[in-house]
C-alpha cells in the first residue's frame, strides 16, 4: 500500500495489543458478575422477575456482544487483508461451472464486500470471463455467510451451529448460483451493462502490497469503523432481545418458530426479509429467540432472510438486472434458505 | 491536478470525497476534486470495489477509504 505518513512503529503497536488482550479478557470474565449487581443490587430489581430478567439481559448483553464483535471484527479484518476482490476476479475468472460455483460461495465468505460495491463487483467479475451462475454464488455467499456473523456465531454458540450456517449458506449459495446458470438469463441483464461488458477499459490498480504492520492498522480502523456504525443496529437487536427475554412466553416462541409447525419456517423467512439490520445486530434476537424455544431450523431461515436477503442490496442490484432476473434471483436463494430451515427442524 | 473519487454515494464513500478535499486544502494548490457515482462510468475505469480514488486517472486506492495524510503524500508523490 502506499506508504502512510502517520505509521507509528511496529513494537508500539504491538505493545498496545499486548495490553488490549489482557483488558478484553478482563472486561469479558466480569461482565455477568457486573451486569447482576447492576441490575438486582445497584436497581434493586428482583432476579426471576419481568423487569429484572429484561434488564439483566441488557446490562449482560451489550458489553457481551460489543467486546465478541470488536475482537471478531479485528480478526476478520485482519484475514480480509489478505483476499482481495481482485485476486479472487482473477482466481474465478478460470473456473468452469461447478467447482467455480463452489470456489465462488467459499470466497463470498471471507472477500471485504460491502452492497454498495455489489455492481461494480458485478460487472468487473463478468467481463473478467467469470460466468454469469459463478458470479451469483459469488453474490448469494458473500452477504448471506457473513464473516462477522459467522464470527459471532462461534463465539456465542459453539462451533456446531457456526459450522451449520457456513456450511448452509456456502450450499445455497452453490445450488442458486448453479441454477441461475443454467437458466441462461443473461439477456435479463440491464443494457447498459452489455455495453460495459464490451468496453475498453482504462487500466486497474495492481494488488497492493501490504506491510504486517499495515495489515494491522487496517484491522484497527475495521473495528473502529464496523464498530462504530454498528452499535446502534446492536443495541436496537438487544433491546428487542431483552424484551423477547423477559416478557414474551416461551410458549408462545415456540408455537411460532416451534418445528411442529409446517408455516413456521416460510413465516420466518416472511418477517426476516423486509427487516434489515446488520449481522451483529441480530445475534442479541437469535440468542433470545433460541433461549425461548424456537426451533433452530427456523431461527436459522430467519437469520439468513435478514442478513442475506436485504431490500437495500436488492434495490442495489436492479440497476444492473431486469426485474425478471431480480426476481428470480430473490427467488431462488429464499426457496434455499426456507428448505435449509425445514432441513435443520427436521433433523435437529 | 484532478483527482476523483468513486463511489455510489454510501457512507464510506462520502468520507473518502471529505478527506480528498482535506488533502487538497492542505496541499494549498488548488487541485480539483470530482465525485463520480455512475456506475458505468466504474466500469469502465475496471474498479472493483468502492470506494476508490484516482489521481490524475491513475487508480490509486480502491475498496478503502483512504486518510487525508495518505491522499495528500499521493498528490504531492
Amino acid at each position: 500500500m502506499p506508504e502512510n505518513p502517520t505509521q507509528p512503529g511496529f513494537l508500539r503497536r504491538g505493545g498496545w495489543l499486548l495490553l488490549a488482550l489482557p483488558l478484553w479478557v478482563f472486561l469479558y470474565t466480569v461482565n455477568h458478575a457486573v451486569s447482576e449487581w447492576i441490575a438486582f443490587r445497584l436497581l434493586g430489581l428482583t432476579p426471576k422477575s419481568h423487569l429484572g430478567d429484561a434488564v439483566a439481559f441488557l446490562f449482560y448483553d451489550t458489553p457481551k456482544v460489543l467486546l465478541l464483535l470488536t475482537l471478531v471484527v479485528f480478526i476478520v479484518t485482519f484475514i480480509q487483508t489478505f483476499v482481495s476482490p481482485t485476486r479472487v476476479r482473477d482466481s474465478l475468472s478460470k473456473r468452469r461451472p461447478g467447482l467455480g460455483n463452489a470456489f465462488a460461495s467459499i470466497f463470498g465468505i471471507v472477500t471485504p464486500f460491502c452492497s454498495c460495491s455489489a455492481v461494480p463487483l458485478f460487472i468487473g467479475f463478468l467481463r473478467a470471463g467469470v460466468p454469469l451462475g459463478v458470479t451469483f454464488s459469488f453474490l448469494v455467499a458473500a452477504p448471506m455467510v457473513n464473516e462477522v456473523a459467522l464470527g459471532m456465531l462461534f463465539a456465542m454458540f459453539g462451533w456446531k451451529i457456526a459450522a451449520i450456517y457456513a456450511g448452509t449458506g456456502v450450499a445455497i449459495a452453490f445450488t442458486s448460483g448453479l441454477v441461475l446458470g443454467q437458466l441462461r438469463m443473461e439477456h435479463y441483464l440491464e443494457g447498459w451493462v452489455q455495453d460495459a461488458l464490451n468496453a475498453p477499459v482504462l487500466g486497474e490498480l495492481e494488488d497492493e502490497q501490504i506491510t504486517l504492520p499495515a495489515r494491522i492498522d487496517l484491522a484497527v480502523q475495521g473495528v473502529k469503523e464496523i464498530v462504530g456504525k454498528v452499535w446502534p443496529y446492536i443495541l436496537a437487536g438487544i433491546a428487542v432481545g431483552a424484551f423477547i427475554h423477559g416478557y414474551v412466553p416461551a410458549t408462545f416462541m415456540a408455537s411460532l418458530l416451534g418445528k411442529s409447525h409446517w408455516y413456521s419456517v416460510p413465516l420466518a423467512v416472511l418477517i426476516g426479509v423486509p427487516l434489515y439490520s446488520n449481522a451483529a445486530g441480530i445475534m442479541p434476537i437469535v440468542d433470545a429467540l433460541l433461549g425461548k424455544g424456537a426451533a433452530l431450523g427456523s431461527t436459522l431461515a430467519f437469520m439468513m432472510a435478514v442478513i442475506g436477503l436485504s431490500l437495500p442490496e436488492t434495490i442495489i442490484l436492479r440497476k444492473v438486472m431486469r426485474p425478471r432476473l431480480i426476481a428470480t434471483f430473490v427467488g431462488v436463494v429464499a426457496l434455499g434458505i426456507v428448505l435449509v430451515g425445514y432441513l435443520f427442524n427436521a433433523i435437529l | 491536478m484532478l483527482i476523483e473519487v468513486f463511489g455510489p454515494g454510501c457512507a464510506k464513500c462520502q468520507v473518502m470525497e471529505k478527506h480528498a478535499k482535506e488533502a487538497v486544502a492542505q496541499s494549498g494548490v488548488d487541485h480539483q476534486v470530482v465525485k463520480i457515482s455512475d456506475y458505468a462510468a466504474m466500469a469502465s475505469r475496471g474498479i472493483l470495489s468502492t470506494p476508490a480514488l484516482a489521481v490524475d486517472g491513475e487508480i490509486k486506492v480502491q475498496g478503502r477509504v483512504a486518510s487525508s495524510n495518505e491522499i495528500l503524500a499521493l498528490i504531492k508523490g
